[in-house]
């Protein structure tokens, strides 16, 4: 048995008790280390010390006992009891040690109150007398070495020494009664025998060694057994008593997390790193660090989760590029800045035309001549039932149906002058705004409308005069050409959102100095080889002249023809001029020209119609001379159409009444048309069926039908009260057909019911012409 | 910014247009012409129609995207036009 003073621990307290403090106790402080393990009588093999409490009356003890902390400062706890001088209890207590193990356990037995916990802690016991007698059967349990000090006031008679008996007899009641605090400490481990085994490779320097010292102990294991050098004993090792210990923690979190690795999202996770360059470097490493805090979080247990770890990573990814760019751009997600981009003007035209395209969509459908589907959800009411059988059976005859009109705030109160549509693109129309009679400056417009939108207009162009004439290039399809009162010629480039003209004839010298009444693209040859085709812009104004636009940077022109006055008679035209040329230049003033047209085959063989009802057919290769000359109109010649089917046909419509259908090399025409008395502003040709034609009289729009009849018109469409149309204009490929009038309204009829007879509508103009050709 | 504007009142004013509703990435609307309540709804319910939509799409042919969604329904018509930074919504009645 070891010293208590060797077995002091730093925070450990030895505590030796003056049997003073127990004097008049009966039940004394009782101050045990004792290991937790053992609630029984056995005793930890790892030793006992004292713990002492300050909070008990520990006595300070003499010579040992000295308490220090780590600052090595003495914090023994002073006895609440000091003990009277010259006691030698420190000696009693060790004699009495002998077998504190047994007292121990007789503590133990009778305790009441005994409370063993975890060590270190306090346990308070409250021990009545011990009997002796269960002193026996404690020895020979108990056989470690014990070096506890312990204290207690029945003593066995065989430790009894001369304090005892004074502790007998101060013993009380009370101090029976009173709370004991034992407290109990474990010792570290001591280690007697530590032989670790140890494993060499076969391939050790001294494995040769250490196999031969493993064969030797084999042998020696073999001879022992009969060898009386050695001899087998048993020995009992403490097999620990198991504690089942309960520890409580805060609880592990655990969180479910699914993922669905989609084909996109791998897509994405793939491709999308090569798109995004600029994030990929941020992205790395923050998809590593997400993946590692993933996978250390989920923990050993799944295995499966391998595959849902690395989709949650690659997800995260990807939702972290979205975050990212989200996050970057989470400015640019600005609300204005949102409004503001592109994109969002692009998707809000998406929008409008969805929209429009739900309310106008019989309209639509009929335009595209596309059955019309009932809308089957829309609310049928008994009166429109009656409505559309009234519409079913009146309409038997044919007639126009109005299907929507284009116009807006802007074109409100305009006069529209000019109708085109776009060569490429036959959704697209261009609508020229303007007033006819030149004196009014008004300012003109050009609308582009799509026939997906006919509230408004895809672009808006302001001009600075009024406009006349519009014509879409068939080449270039985005250049816009118009012709102004005012003379100019500015070309437009309808693709981009630009308001501004793109080129101006403002600037050229020799453009004209008074209206330009109609602009045509036409190709023309332009080199020495027929096949050199090249369009140009043509142009014919009320200065008498026609000129020919180039497009380089700006516009140039090269004067084509002027109109000469023709006051000699025909036959003696072509001496006339010549003449003229011989006397010299006498100051003739130009026949205006309003209208022309070049022949469909034949692009450099053109008809222009003038102020004076006359009709030259001119060539571009020749800008002298007039081919023919046509008189027969009283009024000036407001449009010359060729036949789209006969080459050799056109028709010309003018101020007089009067519609004219005429042969190319005959100088009468073959065909004179008159059914109103009002003048007549506009003619087309129907692109559709050879022998029918359009033309607007001021308030009426009349299809003519000549296999019909040459007398009257097939239809005729009377404008509303006050209006007054003024332009026309054939949709291509189905059968409708576009009025323009003078209250800015585009308005698109179907021509309902409209047979033409059967045959090749070409065979049958044909006919009708020669037969017309007979009757001269 | 005007252009957007003039447009944006262009529709509102369209025949049987009921409310146009822009929702930004994060779910909350920037500008809308309904009420506050129904707005939120919308947005709510929309944003998760289209998502799926979305993935739907990008399943089938991941090279494929979204570009407008078109619901029609016995009382009227949802429009939606998603993009990377917005929603836009239009609910219409045509036969109003």
């Amino acid at each position: 048995m070891t010293t208590p003073g060797a077995k002091l621990k730093k925070r450990t307290l030895m505590v030796t008790h003056s049997s003073r403090a127990l004097n008049g106790s009966i039940s004394g402080l009782h101050q045990v280390n004792h290991s937790s393990r053992h609630t029984g009588s056995n005793v930890s093999r790892k030793g006992l010390s004292m713990a002492g409490d300050s909070r008990s009356t520990i006595q300070t003890p003499r010579q040992t006992v000295r308490v220090l902390n780590e600052n090595g400062t003495d914090v023994t706890p002073q006895p609440i009891s000091h003990p009277e001088p010259g006691a030698k209890h420190n000696r009693v207590y060790l004699d009495e040690f002998s077998g504190p193990s047994d007292i121990l356990s007789m503590l133990y037995q009778p305790t009441t109150a005994a409370s063993l916990t975890v060590p270190f802690s306090r346990s308070v016991f409250c021990s009545s007398k011990i009997s002796r007698s269960s002193l026996s059967t404690i020895e020979s349990v108990n056989e470690e070495r014990v070096d506890t000090f312990y204290k207690q006031d029945n003593y066995p008679a065989s430790y009894v020494q001369v304090e005892r008996e004074e502790v007998k007899e101060q013993v009380t009641e009370d101090m029976l009664n009173e709370v004991v605090n034992i407290y109990l400490t474990e010792t570290e481990t001591i280690t007697h025998l530590d032989m670790p085994g140890i494993s060499v490779s076969v391939d050790a320097d001294d494995a040769e060694a250490i196999k031969e010292r493993n064969n030797r102990y084999a042998e020696l294991c073999k001879n022992r057994m009969g060898n009386d050098k050695y001899m087998d004993r048993s020995m009992q090792a403490f097999i620990g008593a198991s504690k089942s210990k309960q520890v409580q923690c805060d609880s592990i979190v655990m969180v479910d997390t699914a993922c669905e690795a989609t084909t996109w999202d791998m897509y994405d996770s793939f491709y999308g790193a090569e798109q995004d360059k600029t994030e990929l470097t941020a992205e790395p490493e923050k998809s590593g660090y997400s993946e590692s805090i993933v996978n250390s979080s989920r923990g050993p247990e799944k295995t499966t989760s391998l595959l849902s770890t690395t989709s949650i990573a690659t997800s995260a990814s990807s939702s972290q590029r979205e975050i990212e760019t989200g996050m970057c751009s989470d400015d640019a997600a600005d609300p204005r800045l949102i409004l503001q981009s592109e994109k969002f003007q692009k998707v809000l035209l998406v929008m409008e035309r969805c929209i429009l395209a739900n309310i106008f969509q019989p309209k639509l459908a009929a335009y595209r001549q596309l059955p019309i589907v009932e809308d089957c959800d829309s609310v049928v009411t008994p009166e429109t039932m009656e409505h559309r059988e009234e519409d079913v059976e009146r309409s038997l005859s044919p007639t126009l149906e109005s299907l929507w009109v284009f116009s807006c705030e802007l074109t409100k109160g305009r006069t529209i002058s000019c109708m085109a549509w776009n060569k490429k693109n036959p959704d697209l129309l261009a609508v020229g705004y303007g007033e006819f009679d030149f004196r009014d400056q008004t300012p003109g417009l050009v609308c582009c409308w799509s026939l997906k939108n006919p509230t408004w207009p895809e672009r808006v162009y302001h001009c600075n005069t009024g406009v006349t004439s519009l014509d879409f290039s068939a080449k270039h399809p985005y250049r816009l050409a118009v012709g102004m009162t005012d003379g100019t010629i500015a070309i437009y480039y309808v693709y981009s959102q630009d308001k501004t003209c793109a080129v101006s004839s403002s600037k050229c010298s020799k453009k004209h100095y008074s209206s330009t009444w109609q602009v045509k693209w036409a190709e023309q040859d332009m080199g020495l080889s027929g096949d050199d085709k090249e369009e140009a812009l043509m142009s014919i104004s009320a200065d008498g002249r026609i000129s020919k636009w180039f497009l380089h940077d700006d516009l140039d022109c090269v004067e084509l023809m002027r109109l000469k006055r023709m006051q000699e008679e025909k036959d003696e035209m072509e001496t006339e001029v010549k003449d003229k040329k011989k006397k010299g230049e006498i100051l003739r003033s130009l026949n205006a020209g309003f209208c022309f047209d070049f022949h469909p085959v034949d692009s450099s063989i053109y008809l222009a119609g003038s102020i004076d009802g006359t009709i030259y057919k001119c060539s571009s290769s020749n800008s002298q001379q007039f081919l023919e000359t046509y008189s027969q109109h009283f009024g000036p010649v407001t449009r010359i159409k060729w036949c789209p089917f006969n080459p050799n046909v056109f028709l010309s419509c003018s101020l007089d009444w009067t519609i004219k259908l005429w042969i190319q090399d005959q100088l009468t025409p073959l065909l004179c048309l008159t059914s109103t008395q009002k003048q007549v502003h506009d003619i087309m040709w129907s692109p559709k069926w050879a022998t029918v034609f359009g033309a607007i009289n001021e308030g009426q729009m009349k299809i003519w039908n000549l296999d019909y009849s040459t007398l009257d018109p097939v239809i005729v469409h009377m404008a509303a009260p006050g209006v007054k149309m003024t332009s026309l204009l054939f949709a291509l490929q189905t059968d409708c057909v576009l009025v323009g009038d003078n209250s800015g309204q585009v308005t698109v009829y179907q021509i309902k019911n409209f047979t033409v007879g059967e045959g090749n509508q070409v065979d049958t103009l044909e006919s009708i012409i020669s037969s017309a050709v007979a009757r001269l | 910014m005007a252009e957007v504007e003039e447009t944006l009142k262009r529709i509102q004013s369209q025949k049987g247009v009921q409310g146009i509703i822009i929702v930004n990435s994060e779910g909350i609307p920037i500008k809308t012409t309904m009420d506050n309540s129904s707005t939120v709804q919308y947005v709510g319910l929309i944003h998760q129609l289209v998502m799926k939509a979305r993935s739907t799409l990008r399943d089938l042919d991941p090279q494929n995207d979204l570009t407008f969604l078109r619901i029609r329904s016995k009382k009227n018509e949802i429009m939606i036009a998603p993009d990377k930074d917005y929603f836009l919504i239009v609910i219409q009645n045509p036969s109003d």
